[in-house]
């Protein structure tokens, strides 16, 4: 039987392609084409009416083989496959390929891996040659592919209202540049970011040779140059200090959130990961941190004080005089940090035992200071690890280049003056994020020409001239170095995907030079370092960096001098109800703003906030109670507390206004446990009006309180409640364990003591074992047998080679969120907005668990200064599944190798799985979100359905995109399993190894992990990292006394307290509370009570 | 007593019964030709933009599946050969077999072009099906197996249903199926099993460690 069918001609926009896409874009210039196509298929040419069926297949359709299908279950979905016309080399349609790229962020840059599939990019990873980060990387990077396909990046340049081409742009550049050629650069002035690109600066030199007159100034809304000013003055050369954690002992952090916002906090993570990681051969540091707010890293200190920033010179001071006395420094550091400390009173036995133990540590002591205070704080650190002898081991300076771009304070004179005629704006937000005082807007508004380069059409360039679209750093050639000088390649993934130019391409034509390409200029640059030829630069793209091409280190411990120390250190009065101080914080997700509408960063919890889609003032509870707000628990859910008003994740906030040198901004007030009391956190980065449809409108903006001359903290602001009130997204409304054993938390006295604590307390350690008489079995035993212990219920067993589990140590999890980012670019985890989180339904596989604890079961209190845990949660892979004892249709079954499954087509969404799952990982798709705008989402069948083309283009192409109605969660990144086996399985041969080598899959959370606090491999192997892992004896199972047995075990959490300190707990707080609550008679404090 | 009923209702019940049994049928029916994968796509031959012959190329020339499928032993893809391929014959050059031939007026334009020669898709699965031609023709299973014997199709037709019973029948009795891996991409050669050579089937799988996934995660990610 010989059925034909005739299928309808392809549409013109199938066959035109979008313009944007690199391989099509020869397609798109083909005249004869259509008429070609006409003439084979003359029948069915008129009827390309199936447009909407064949939106996924047209984007598909030049990944080739991948033709996806627009009614699933219709009759024959037709498709067509459109192979390159000419092959290209080292393109298998199918196979990934990685190229290495760069991120750079300010001064910093992260290396990158860049996934792409047929020239589209992601799925961005560390590049692991890079050895400090060990192919780990941060949120901001890992979000950043979904910045390359925002659809509301600038699609194109302007001047005024009329659309500017590449011909246009090149003139307008063209003629500045002859024009102050003319000048000598009278009249022009450029305001950018800062940047660490050579050929930036080589640019940068080539205009101020040619126009020496021209402005050159810099400015970062987060300013981290403190820290460099001081190394600078110390040195007597440009320098910047660098910190080795993985060498450091004892850590004293004076308002340094060096796991997160500090300059090369990824690199710090990595490394106190190092020293926290319990291996028996090293020693475990100990974390002093003294904060006003309640960072990432004051939650992983072992000793924590709260104090203003404003009194953190003082501590400093009185801290460094303790040391400086016990090491007999000279007399002249005594008296300054004396001098400094005075006036400001401490818990004296805080500071003596932490510099006793800071001196006890000798070289392996590391003192720092956040970049936020001013150079003199930084070089009184440094003067106290020189004087423990610790430069050169836990710290050491690295000559950097001069930096001589002037301050947007300066530049800002020369506008008033009048001097500048035309300014080039390049990156940044100045019109957003100036300092208030400058009144950046008007100043703008003020010169003649302003010619913005930028990725948004945002504040700043809708105040401006003229707009010239920037390149993404995955669109563009360049070069930029990390913190520690390493020179990296950033190699373009994908042609522009709009006319736009890089930032040295701008640069380059009003240089007049005569190369424009970013290519020839990044070339150009590596060729005329010392010894560069072809093969280098061949090898530096293929790498990605350079190899030994770090800042250079100085050796010589410098001496610091009291005149370092004294420089504009002026300790203010302590704050108080009346007169508060205000932190400026950079934000975990949007920083200073410039990724505020990146959807994944907006929908992300803050850490320790919990708080999505938002920003809020941050009060202490003791300030919320002065100001009445907490009087009715309006904030965090009290537990046993009747008039609460926080309904599932929706928790309705006051609104205050806060007021500061007669500048007022509005906000909603979140209560934070563990805030110096009279300290006001202030998240930067939010409330912007140009930021695209994410990211307009989120939150309120700080800026226009902060000035020049406070900008990382201010002092003498009030604060007033208004009575109106506004809901705010947060994730987690509960914030006690309540006596529970979800985290378990040992000190590292009783860990040396009884290396099984962690399985001696909880409910486990109470009620029958688990696997009963098959106790001894091995793990692999148990992983494939299933063995029912003392059950009657029929277990299954699991029979493949290889058994899938992850152990997580809650030891080096800082609680940083990367791992949440990364499952999202990885499983094309759909974004739900604010509405949505409110109502409970964010869809993340993974997420991180927050608990703040005191010792007390009673919850009444919003604690002042509580313990934080924090737990990574996700599906746990239960051998024995609540979840798949309830699904009806089978929809989510075990496979061979011990993993959960979810089959997407057969789930019919009842939702029963999710209500069974004891740990409440599941997540079900309420709506079509990958199909539907955020603000279309209840407009029924007939509303639009206008995702954007670009969106999808940042789709895994090895991971289904989820329908409406259908139940998802954390699959062990089953497509990079099922990859490696097929990998392993082909290559295999006669020889029947079909064995996945060990690391050969990292799961995208494990990967990113900056801590590898996660690992994940083959149980049913002995000597595999997991295996070892899961043989540590603080190894546990959360809720394993439910006998679900999950594939996923903890490593307990060990502190590290100082039995001097005032503060110091025999028991981490959450196992007093839990030893409250389930041993009433032993009271706060108590001994473990052991069955 | 009165007649409440009609005497036409004495039948109804039987009427009723054979209505429902015809409408079931027809229903049962419908859905089994029309939703279901194992009749939905046997014989699918859609007309080519090239009329090119695998019968002629594949058959007559015994030019190798992977002269032109370059990717099938690497990718999940097979990958549609570019136009350049068929440029490396059919061209004025060095051997110039039938270049004049007006049917190949659209790969010879796509080539000069860049615009890709718009084939038509003969064999697709569901999205949520992540087949991998690599790991198969590595492991002994022929192309035969699912796209049947292509060098004798003058037009490529759609042969077997790939539905997912289709699938499970090898990957739960792959011994039935599995070729000398010398013969993978030999069209006319036949399995083991058929040859009569059963043993040498049960032996090939046991020492390549042929175990086929039969879960949801071997094909649904």
């Amino acid at each position: 039987m010989k059925r034909k069918f005739e299928h309808p001609a392809p549409s013109e926009r199938e066959l035109t392609g979008p313009r944007y896409w690199r391989s099509l874009d020869e397609l798109s210039q083909a005249p004869g084409f259509r008429e070609q196509m006409e003439r084979e298929f003359p029948e069915g040419a008129s009827e390309s009416n199936e447009v909407d069926r064949r939106q996924f297949v047209k984007l598909m359709a030049a990944s080739f083989a991948l033709g996806g299908i627009g009614l699933a279950g219709c009759r024959r979905p037709e498709g067509l496959i459109l192979p390159y016309s000419k092959s290209i080399e080292n393109i298998v349609p199918g196979l990934p390929l990685y190229y290495a790229t760069a991120m750079p962020v300010r001064g910093d840059a992260i290396p990158l891996l860049a996934e792409t599939h047929q020239g589209r990019p992601t799925k961005l990873e560390g590049n692991p040659s890079y050895s400090p980060l060990g192919g780990s990387c941060s949120l901001a990077a890992q979000a950043s592919i979904l910045e390359l396909y925002d659809p509301d990046r600038a699609h194109g340049s302007s001047h005024g209202s009329a659309a500017l081409d590449p011909a246009g742009v090149h003139d307008l550049l063209a003629a500045v540049s002859s024009r102050y050629s003319a000048t000598r650069g009278e009249g022009l002035a450029f305001l950018a970011g800062e940047s660490s690109s050579p050929t930036r600066a080589a640019l940068i030199a080539a205009i101020k040779q040619k126009m020496p007159a021209a402005v050159w100034a810099e400015y970062e809304a987060v300013d981290v140059s403190n820290p460099t000013e001081a190394a600078t003055a110390i040195a007597g050369r440009p320098a910047k200090p660098y910190y080795r954690f993985d060498r450091a002992t004892r850590i004293l952090s004076l308002d340094a959130d060096f796991l997160q916002s500090e300059p090369g906090a990824l690199v710090h993570a990595r490394d106190f990961a190092k020293t926290r990681r319990i291996t028996g051969e090293t020693e475990m540091s100990r974390l002093y941190v003294a904060e006003s707010h309640f960072t990432i890293t004051g939650s992983n200190a072992d000793h924590r004080l709260r104090v203003a920033s404003s009194a953190i010179p003082a501590l400093a001071g009185a801290i460094a005089s303790r040391v400086f006395k016990a090491t007999g420094a000279s007399a002249d550091l005594v008296a300054e940090s004396e001098k400094l400390a005075a006036g400001v009173e401490f818990e004296a036995k805080w500071l003596d035992a932490c510099a006793a133990d800071l001196v006890a540590a000798g070289e392996k002591a590391l003192v720092l200071a956040g970049f936020g205070h001013a150079p003199g704080v930084h070089a009184l650190a440094l003067a106290v690890n020189t004087t423990l002898g610790a430069y050169g081991k836990t710290v050491h300076f690295r000559a950097i280049e001069a930096n001589e771009a002037v301050s947007i304070g300066e530049l800002a004179e020369k506008v008033k003056a009048g001097s500048v005629k035309t300014l080039v704006v390049l990156g940044g937000n100045p019109i957003y994020n100036a300092p208030a005082d400058l009144d950046w807007a008007a100043l703008q508004k003020s010169v003649g020409e302003v010619i913005r380069h930028g990725y948004h059409v945002d504040e700043t360039s809708e105040a401006a001239g003229v707009h010239i679209a920037a390149s993404h750093y995955l669109e563009s050639w360049g070069d930029t170095r990390t913190a520690n000088g390493t020179l990296l390649a950033i190699q373009p993934m994908i042609r522009p995907l709009f006319p736009s130019l890089s930032e040295i391409e701008v640069l380059a034509r009003i240089a007049g030079d005569s190369a424009t390409d970013g290519y020839a200029l990044v070339h150009r640059t590596f060729m005329a370092r010392d010894g560069a030829d072809e093969a280098g630069f061949r090898k530096f793209l293929h790498d990605g960096l350079l190899d030994r091409s770090s800042w250079e280190r100085i050796g010589a411990a410098p001496s610091v001098a009291a005149a370092n120390i004294t420089t504009q250190m002026a300790s203010s009065a302590a704050p108080t109800a009346a007169s508060l101080e205000v932190r400026f914080e950079v934000d975990v997700k949007t920083d200073d703003g410039r990724y505020a509408n990146n959807g994944w960063l907006q929908e992300c919890p803050e850490p320790i906030t919990k708080i999505s889609w938002d920003n809020a003032i941050l009060v202490s509870p003791r300030l919320a109670k002065e100001l009445g707000i907490e009087a009715d628990g309006a904030l965090i859910q009290v537990a046993r507390k009747n008039a609460n008003k926080f309904q599932i994740g929706k928790q309705e906030a006051p609104i205050g206004e806060l007021t500061i040198g007669g500048r007022t901004i509005r906000g909603p007030l979140h209560i934070q446990p563990g805030l110096a009391n009279y300290t006001i956190v202030v998240p930067l980065g939010y409330g912007r009006s140009a930021a695209g449809r994410v990211g307009n409108d989120v939150g309120f903006n700080a800026y226009p309180i902060r000035t020049s001359t406070a900008a990382a903290f201010a002092t003498g602001a009030t604060l007033t409640v208004t009575g109106d009130t506004m809901l705010l997204a947060n994730t987690q409304e509960h914030w006690a364990m309540e006596g529970r054993e979800l985290v378990r938390e040992g000190n590292l006295e009783e860990f040396q003591a009884d290396p099984n604590f962690a399985r001696s307390f909880g409910m486990e350690a109470h009620t029958p074992p688990i696997y009963g008489k098959d106790e001894g079995m091995s793990l692999a035993q148990k992983a494939t047998l299933t063995p029912r212990g003392n059950s009657l219920y029929e277990t299954p067993d699991f029979t493949a080679d290889q058994q899938w589990g992850m152990s997580i140590d809650l030891n080096t999890c800082i609680g940083c969120n990367a791992c949440v980012v990364a499952c999202q670019a990885e499983n094309n985890i759909p974004i739900v907005g604010k509405d949505q989180v409110l109502r409970g339904r964010e869809m993340h596989w993974i997420r991180l668990d927050r608990y703040y604890t005191t010792g007390s079961t009673d919850n009444s209190e919003i604690p002042e200064d509580p313990q934080v845990a924090l737990q990574p949660m996700t599906c746990q892979h239960c051998e024995l599944a609540p979840c798949e004892m309830v699904c009806p249709v089978n929809a989510t079954v075990h496979d061979e190798q011990g993993l959960n499954v979810m089959a997407y087509n057969r789930c019919v969404g009842t939702r029963y799985c999710a209500n069974n799952c004891p740990y409440k990982v599941r997540r079900f798709n309420f709506f079509n979100w990958n199909e539907r705008q955020i603000d279309s989402l209840y407009m029924g069948p007939l509303g639009p359905k206008n995702t954007s083309e670009l969106v999808k283009m940042a789709k895994n192409p090895d991971v289904t995109v989820r329908m409406r109605g259908v139940m998802e969660k954390c699959t062990f990144c089953v497509q990079r399993i099922e990859q490696a086996k097929i990998e392993a399985k082909a290559k295999a041969g006669a020889s029947g190894n079909t064995l996945v080598a060990d690391g050969r899959i990292k799961s995208a959370c494990q990967q990113v992990c900056p801590t590898e606090a996660i690992v994940f491999g083959d149980i049913r192997d002995e000597s595999t990292a997991v295996s070892k892992a899961k043989h540590d004896p603080r190894t546990y199972e959360v809720l394993g006394y439910l006998n679900t047995r999950p594939r996923i075990s903890y490593i307990a959490k060990i502190r590290n307290p100082n039995k001097a300190m005032p503060d110091y707990n025999a028991l981490p707080l959450s196992r007093v509370e839990y030893n409250n609550k389930n041993h009433p008679a032993h009271h706060e404090g108590g001994g473990e009570h052991h069955e | 007593m009165s007649k409440v009923f009609p005497k036409w209702i004495n039948t109804l019940p039987l009427k009723i019964v054979i209505f429902a049994g015809v409408l079931g049928g027809t229903v049962t029916a419908g859905i089994t030709y029309y939703f279901t994968p194992k009749y939905t796509r046997v014989g699918y031959e859609p007309t080519q933009p090239v009329p090119f012959s695998h019968a002629l190329h594949a058959g007559q020339l015994g030019m190798d599946c992977r002269y032109c499928h370059v990717g099938v032993e690497k990718s999940a893809h097979s990958t549609i050969p570019p136009s350049q391929t068929c440029m490396n014959c059919h061209t004025a050059g060095m051997m110039p077999v039938n270049t004049n031939n007006p049917r190949l007026a659209p790969v010879q334009t796509s080539f000069e072009s860049g615009v890709p020669v718009a084939w038509v898709k003969v064999h697709q699965n569901p999205d949520y099906v992540y087949f991998n031609h690599a790991v198969h023709v590595n492991r002994g299973v022929s192309c035969v197996e699912c796209h049947g014997q292509v060098n004798q199709m003058e037009v490529v037709r759609h042969e077997k249903t790939l539905s997912m019973a289709f699938c499970l029948d090898c990957h739960r009795n792959p011994g039935d199926r599995i070729r000398d891996p010398k013969d993978v991409f030999n069209l006319d050669s036949l399995p083991l099993a058929e040859q009569g050579r059963a043993e040498e089937a049960h032996k090939l799988i046991k020492d390549w460690n042929v175990i086929p996934p039969q879960s949801c995660s071997g094909c649904h990610r």
